[in-house]
């Protein structure tokens, strides 16, 4: 078993089920309820008879009420496209343990928990573009090349997500839950992308992960700060008043990523040194199971 | 370019590490983060937050301080005329002659160039330092006793003019010595010219003398000389001939007009003249010049012009620089008809005399009737000559008059002594115009009254005393006779007529120059008028002068002008014809030599300027672009 899963954490993930809030037409039968109408035991709406139709759906006893004949229909009950958009772009590479870490573990821990709920579950590594993918995949036994796979991601390049997003739809997937797990670093901006998700059927669920280092900076003489990414360089004297000039940004985009997902019924999780990723997680997760 | 103070300019070395601080970078330790996103916008966040922001070395920011350098700079006028000394006196002498009236190719005049030097002249003083100004006219004038008041010096330089006659730098220059005598180093004597005066000028002065000249060569033609003369003949007795001189100064050669015209009448006489350079050409018209129905001679105005005159106008030539001399106005001979009042009982022959001369009007009139006239509110001069026989008034009238046979024991106020018989006549003022070819050799008198008043003149004297005199008065002469023509064999000699003829003459010339002298242009009219009597005379332009009469005469300073200057004393108004310039000033190139002293070395005359200009309008420019650099420096969305 790779790293990036301890057993008891496995354990904590074992009866949980990915948390979806919309319903979305799957690929094949499984276990969530589809858009589509089924042979589930779970009744869904009346509708009228036409020839043709399956007479065996006809549900007499309306007919004896109404004179009409309607069929019963049932709610199918299909499987779910879970796509883990992991960021691997440079900024991830920075942090103890590197931030790219956390999001591996975060996208293996969400992954686990799709394969083991029979769901298709893919990765989409991405920077300023999108990388080649791991294909989707659904079963137990899929969960090692999964983490073979997330293992060999390495951090480099810009962030684009914007450029990602677009990349993505144009591989036409089937509409269903989008992990995207990012520091959201992205200075184009996170809301036109996952706008542009939520407007072609997708769920998006974010995990922003951060460095502890990037969450409280220590403080210090005069800096030059360098950025990972576009090599972009800052003047800075970390002393305590430009901390917290900083904090007060840092926080104001924290509420700006919450606020987002708040008003769209999104998800929205923060892995950092104050919240652990077991609990981030795991948190999501329990909405599923509910 | 020069500076006050080009020591000062050390203090620019503070620029080296100004910059250096700016351009300079400390050792900062490098740390790489994830993102500088939220870090950028925290500093700006704290640069917002401050009143005032750590200097960061834009280019931008850079440039900006050079151009408030360059700036201010510019508006310190760096390049000033000349420097001067801390402490230092300058005396300013400037050219007020005729020539400083040419325009230049800008529009101004050299004059308001030359007032353009001085103000950069004041504006470089120094602390401490001293300004003089002098007009240089025909006589130098202080304008301005040594002060560093800016609005007093200011204001002398407006008082500046044109004065029209040739000017005496030499001694305006030998003025300004006198107020830089024991002056402190660095004082010296600016000379500001155009230097179109013949010859050499000697400026001999302690200090050195600077001479800056303004105005480069310029075309001018000019009427240099003009006569009007009386040719009566059968077809007009009022036909006159008007002989005008014309110089053109310029390269090349010229078609002008010259016409003359009267005003009311239009143009009488008009000629084309082909004008050489540098060669004085004459021009001789005929023309018909009545006097008008007051018996007053015809004013003749005679303009050069550049166009072919039409209905009276005429343009002057647009290349013309200097306009004085194109224009002249002189009275026509054709005034012959001269009112003489007869005032008492006149002497037989007196009254032949007078009604001999058909230009004579003659008017019969009494001592009392002209005192009740004289009582009217609303009455007006008489202006004529009067002629009184026997009684007097107590004083003389205005214009020209005669008192003879007096009977009483003045004539005008002057004292008579007892009466002579058979007086013999020593002498006699042969250069007295009125004496003019009159012969008393072999005049015998039988009885007079010797005229003893100091106040008057002689003219004829007598063993017994003086027998004719002169009474001068700010209104004009009076002729004092004193005896009875009738008992004496005067007028059985030539001599009585011409007497006669002479004195009714001088009278008519005075009419027709208008009771002031005519003279050149610029030069000041001396107006006869009573003492305290504020005398105002409108002149050509327009505009109006005022001068205090002071000893019978009220001297008023016109602007330099050609035309008739109209002067109001009291209810009585006289005319001044100012025209024509010297042949000099007529000629605007600069040609004058200045030497140190009679037989010195030559100074070295400099082109004056005035950069002053130049600079303010640089350093607006450059705060115009320091306007838009901030402006787009601080443009929405600028980084």
């Amino acid at each position: 078993m790779s790293s990036l899963l301890d057993p008891a954490f496995l354990r904590r993930l074992g009866r949980l089920r990915l948390a979806v809030r919309r319903r979305f037409a799957g690929s094949s039968a499984g276990g969530r309820r589809s858009t589509r109408r089924g042979s589930s035991a779970e009744f869904a709406e009346h509708r009228p008879y036409y020839a043709g139709d399956d007479v065996r759906r006809i549900d007499w006893n309306a007919y004896a009420r109404l004179e009409e004949l309607v069929l019963r229909l049932f709610v199918a009950e299909e499987d779910l496209s879970l796509y883990l958009l992991i960021d691997r772009s440079a900024s991830l590479g920075i942090g103890t343990p590197p931030k790219i870490e956390l999001a591996k573990q975060v996208a293996a821990a969400l992954g686990y928990v799709g394969l083991s709920g029979s769901e298709r579950v893919s990765v989409h590594p991405f920077g300023d573009a999108l990388d080649a993918p791991m294909a989707p995949t659904r079963g137990s036994k899929r969960i090692g090349a999964l983490l073979r796979y997330l293992d060999a991601i390495e951090p480099r390049g810009d962030t684009d997500l914007a450029n990602t997003v677009e990349r993505f739809l144009a591989r036409s997937p089937r509409p269903g839950l989008v992990a995207v797990i990012s520091d959201f670093f992205d200075p184009g901006g996170f809301q036109r992308p996952l706008d542009r998700l939520l407007a072609q059927k997708f769920e998006p669920v974010l995990f922003q992960v951060l460095d502890r280092e990037e969450l409280d900076p220590t403080p210090g003489t005069d800096v030059e700060l360098v950025d990972s990414e576009t090599g972009q360089k800052v003047d800075v004297s970390l002393d305590a008043r430009a901390i917290a000039a900083y904090r007060a940004r840092l926080f104001a985009f924290f509420a700006e990523l919450e606020s987002y997902a708040k008003k769209r019924g999104l998800f929205y999780g923060r892995v950092d040194a104050e919240h652990a990723l077991d609990d981030v997680v795991v948190g999501y997760l329990r909405q599923g199971a509910r | 370019m020069s500076l006050l103070s080009p020591l000062s300019l050390a203090w620019l070395g503070l620029l080296v590490p100004l910059i250096g601080l700016y351009i300079l970078r400390r050792r900062r330790e490098a740390r790489v983060v994830g993102s500088t996103l939220l870090w950028d916008r925290a500093v700006r966040d704290m640069r917002a937050e401050r009143p005032w922001q750590r200097l960061i070395p834009y280019l931008s920011l850079i440039l900006q301080a050079l151009a408030i350098l360059l700036a201010a700079f510019a508006l310190a006028r760096p390049s000033g005329i000349g420097e001067v000394p801390s402490g230092a006196r300058v005396v300013v002498v400037v050219d007020a002659s005729a020539s400083m009236a040419t325009r230049m190719p800008g529009g101004d005049t050299r004059m308001d160039a030359a007032r353009g030097v001085v103000i950069g002249l004041a504006d470089a003083l120094p602390a401490g330092g001293t300004l003089t100004l002098i007009e240089a006219a025909s006589e130098p004038a202080v304008l301005l006793a040594p002060t560093s008041d800016v609005a007093e010096i200011r204001h002398a330089i407006s008082q500046l003019r044109v004065r029209g006659a040739e000017s005496s730098l030499e001694r305006a220059v030998a003025v300004g010595a006198e107020r830089v005598r024991d002056a402190p180093p660095g004082s010296r004597i600016v000379v500001i010219t155009d230097a179109a005066s013949d010859g050499e000028q000697a400026l001999a002065a302690t200090v050195p003398v600077e001479v800056q000249r303004v105005g480069m060569d310029a075309v001018n033609d000019a009427i240099v000389a003009v006569d009007v003369r009386a040719r009566p003949s059968d077809e007009s007795p009022d036909r006159a001939e008007i002989f005008v001189r014309v110089v053109r100064h310029a390269s090349s050669p010229a078609s002008r007009w010259v016409t003359a015209s009267i005003e009311g009448r239009g143009v009488v006489a008009s000629r084309r003249v082909e004008l050489v350079p540098n060669e004085p050409e004459s021009v001789l018209m005929l023309a018909d010049l009545p006097p008008d129905a007051d018996g007053r001679a015809a004013l003749v105005r005679i303009e050069l012009a550049g166009d072919d005159p039409a209905e009276g106008q005429v343009a002057a030539a647009s290349e013309d620089a200097l306009s004085l001399d194109d224009l002249v106005v002189a009275p026509s001979p054709g005034a012959r008809r001269l009112p003489v009042f007869l005032v008492g009982d006149a002497p037989a022959s007196v009254r032949r005399v007078l009604l001999a001369d058909r230009d004579v009007e003659l008017f019969q009139t009494t001592l009392a009737s002209l005192a009740e006239r004289a009582a009217s509110p609303d009455r007006t001069d008489l202006d004529g000559v009067f002629v009184y026989a026997g009684e007097t008034p107590p004083s003389a009238p205005q214009g020209d008059s005669i008192a003879l046979a007096p009977d009483g024991d003045t004539l005008f106020g002057v004292a008579l002594g007892a009466a002579a018989e058979n007086p013999r006549i020593v002498s006699w003022e042969e250069d007295d115009p009125r004496l003019r070819f009159v012969s008393f050799a072999a005049v015998h008198v039988a009885s007079m009254r010797p005229i003893a008043g100091a106040q008057a003149r002689t003219l004829v004297q007598t063993d017994h005393g003086a027998l004719v005199s002169s009474l001068a008065h700010p209104g004009g002469e009076a002729t004092l006779i004193g005896f009875d023509p009738d008992r004496s064999d005067l007028p059985d000699q030539p001599g009585f007529v011409i007497l006669f003829r002479n004195v009714l003459e001088r009278a008519r010339q005075r009419r027709a120059e208008g009771g002031i002298r005519a003279d050149r242009i610029g030069e000041p009219l001396r107006v006869p008028a009573p003492d305290g009597v504020t005398v105002e005379v409108r002149c050509p332009d327009g505009s109006t002068a005022r001068g205090l009469s002071r000893g019978g005469v009220a001297i008023v300073d016109v602007p330099a002008l050609p035309g008739v200057f109209e002067a109001n004393v009291g209810r009585q108004r006289l005319f001044a014809l100012r025209s024509l310039l010297s042949p000099s000033e007529s000629d605007p190139s600069p040609r004058a030599r200045f030497v140190t002293r009679a037989g010195g070395t030559e100074v070295e005359v400099q082109e004056a300027s005035s950069p002053r200009e130049a600079w303010a309008w640089l350093a607006g420019l450059l705060l115009v672009v320091l306007v838009l650099e901030a402006t787009w420096a601080t443009r929405k969305g600028a980084t």
